[in-house]
């Protein structure tokens, strides 16, 4: 599959940014999108003075019905895109019990209602023009449940579940659909939603280059479910296997010992 | 019997959400009764109070809008006549390719299905958690346990519920907060008509009864276990979805839409 011009949310840091690299670095054009339209300008110069290609730079709220729509009036506009990143994605870090009603909303704005709207949209488009690639950044916390991270694991269940009905919905299309399931990745993601991940030993850290090269391949060779990395692949499937009972109590074992200071 | 006082049922106007209702209120729980449809919550009300003598409420809410979330949200946290269970069950299917679907239809799903759950969930927590007692329902479905192509949003929809209330039931652990999913497959009640899902060719063998699996939700919660899954035949398939290969995890509930009949 060729691919010629790449859209990506939440590129203005972390996974987001690494992927836009990697395609810029394989010659694709990016669309950019987060809120900060600098930092977007910024990456759009850099890519566009490296690698030749062209860099666009679309500022958008994916939480704000403007934001949204001006995204997706985007990818089913000129010049074409070929491809959707659907990257931006938050969670929030406590007990759901005395959390904060809006907070909770706010992710599951962007992580549920954003990326459903834009794999749609997507999805409608490519089908139509019989080509076309979707990468949904998910998690390793899609595959089992987190205390202290309830909501934010919930939405990567529900990323990776729709996804995998996409991919078989659009088998056959054209139309590629991949999963990206990334585990403790270096970004500053962490730092926004002020996670603690000091109990998170060092060699379950992952790269955000790594992880972007990972999606980027995936989603060319059309598998339903990537997760980069051999130590998070065991992870994932260790989880589907074992009972409910044990991957929960793992789970909340590492949450609570990254609590500690 | 039931160690509870009050059970708010979302959803209460038909199918499980009925059930769950009718098996509260023989248990001798009052119970508050929300959905759109207020001719059919009187309907019901009237035969609770009349058949087991409980205190039934009427609440005319829609679940999709912010205004009725909030005005639930409230009766959730109001001290007279405290509720100390939320039964999460209100939910609607979608039966159309994502490709081919209409956006507003699929956001409506999602606000039901996992935007209200959400809030509904977070503030029964809260509350009940202060509290030191109470219990949380959430009605997830088998597809949480496999992707379901042609359903897609739905399924993705009850894997969110699925995970969410598991994670839930560790964060109150020894609070005296109950929490449990159930995730029934099959169930005979109108979301199939509705969502114009065509099932006339899922097997019998497949099909639970709304009050089967109702009491199975509710003694679910009574013993707070996590996960309830009633049905040994379902049972026996969320255990081999774990061993099954992905891509064919994928494919199983196509395969059983056409079983038989093609």
């Amino acid at each position: 599959m060729q691919l010629q011009r790449a859209l990506v949310t939440g590129a203005s840091s972390g996974i987001g940014r690494a992927i836009a690299v990697e395609f810029a670095t394989r010659g694709i054009d990016v669309v950019l999108v987060a809120r900060d339209e600098a930092r977007l300008k910024e990456l759009g110069d850099e890519l566009a003075a490296r690698h030749g290609i062209d860099a666009e730079v679309l500022a958008a709220d994916l939480t704000l019905p403007d934001g949204l729509g001006r995204v997706e009036q985007r990818i089913a506009d000129l010049p074409v895109v070929d491809c959707v990143v659907n990257n931006a994605g938050w969670g929030p870090y406590g007990n759901l019990a005395g959390s904060d009603a809006a907070t909770e909303a706010d992710c599951v704005q962007l992580n549920v209602t954003a990326l459903t709207r834009l794999s749609q949209v997507a999805a409608q488009t490519f089908n139509v023009r019989r080509h076309g690639a979707i990468l949904n950044v998910s998690s390793l916390s899609a595959f089992q449940p987190f205390p202290g991270h309830a909501t934010y694991a919930a939405t990567k269940a529900f990323v990776n579940s729709l996804t995998e009905s996409l991919h078989e919905e659009l088998l056959g299309t054209g139309v590629h659909v991949t999963a990206l399931c990334p585990g403790y990745t270096r970004t500053e993601f962490h730092a926004r939603a002020d996670w603690d991940t000091g109990g998170v030993p060092a060699a379950a850290w992952g790269r955000a280059d790594d992880v972007a090269r990972a999606g980027v391949d995936g989603v060319l060779a059309n598998r339903a479910i990537v997760i980069p990395g051999a130590a998070n692949r065991v992870l994932g499937n260790l989880s589907r296997v074992l009972p409910s009972t044990v991957s929960r109590k793992v789970t909340k074992l590492l949450a609570t010992r990254g609590d500690r200071h | 019997m039931s160690k509870y006082r009050r059970a708010l049922v979302t959803g209460a106007s038909s199918g499980i959400g009925t059930e769950i209702a009718r098996e509260y209120a023989k248990r001798g729980v009052d119970v508050v009764l929300v959905a759109r449809r207020e001719d059919r919550l009187k309907v019901l009300a009237d035969e609770l109070v009349d058949e087991f003598g409980v205190d039934a409420e009427v609440f005319v809410a829609d679940l999709t809008t912010e205004e009725g979330r909030l005005m639930t949200e409230q009766r959730l946290v109001a001290e007279q006549k405290p509720v100390d269970v939320l039964v999460n069950n209100a939910g609607m299917v979608v039966d159309e390719e994502l490709a081919d679907s209409d956006p507003e239809v699929r956001i409506l799903e999602v606000e039901l299905n996992v935007v209200a759950v959400t809030r509904l969930a977070t503030c029964a927590a809260s509350t009940f958690k202060a509290r030191g007692r109470g219990g949380i329902l959430n009605v997830s479905s088998v597809t949480a346990f496999w992707p379901v192509p042609g359903n897609a949003t739905y399924a993705a929809g009850k894997a969110y519920v699925l995970s969410l209330s598991e994670s839930m039931h560790v964060e109150l652990d020894g609070t005296g907060v109950a929490v449990t999913a159930v995730c029934p497959g099959f169930t005979r009640t109108e979301i199939f008509d509705r969502g114009g899902v065509d099932v006339s060719n899922v097997p019998s063998p497949m099909w639970l009864d709304a009050h089967d699996v109702a009491r199975a939700a509710v003694d679910g919660l009574e013993s707070n276990d996590a996960v309830v899954t009633p049905g040994s035949l379902w049972q026996a398939m969320r255990m081999a979805s774990r061993l099954t290969p992905p891509p064919l995890a994928r494919r199983m509930t196509p395969a059983i839409k056409r079983l038989s009949g093609q």
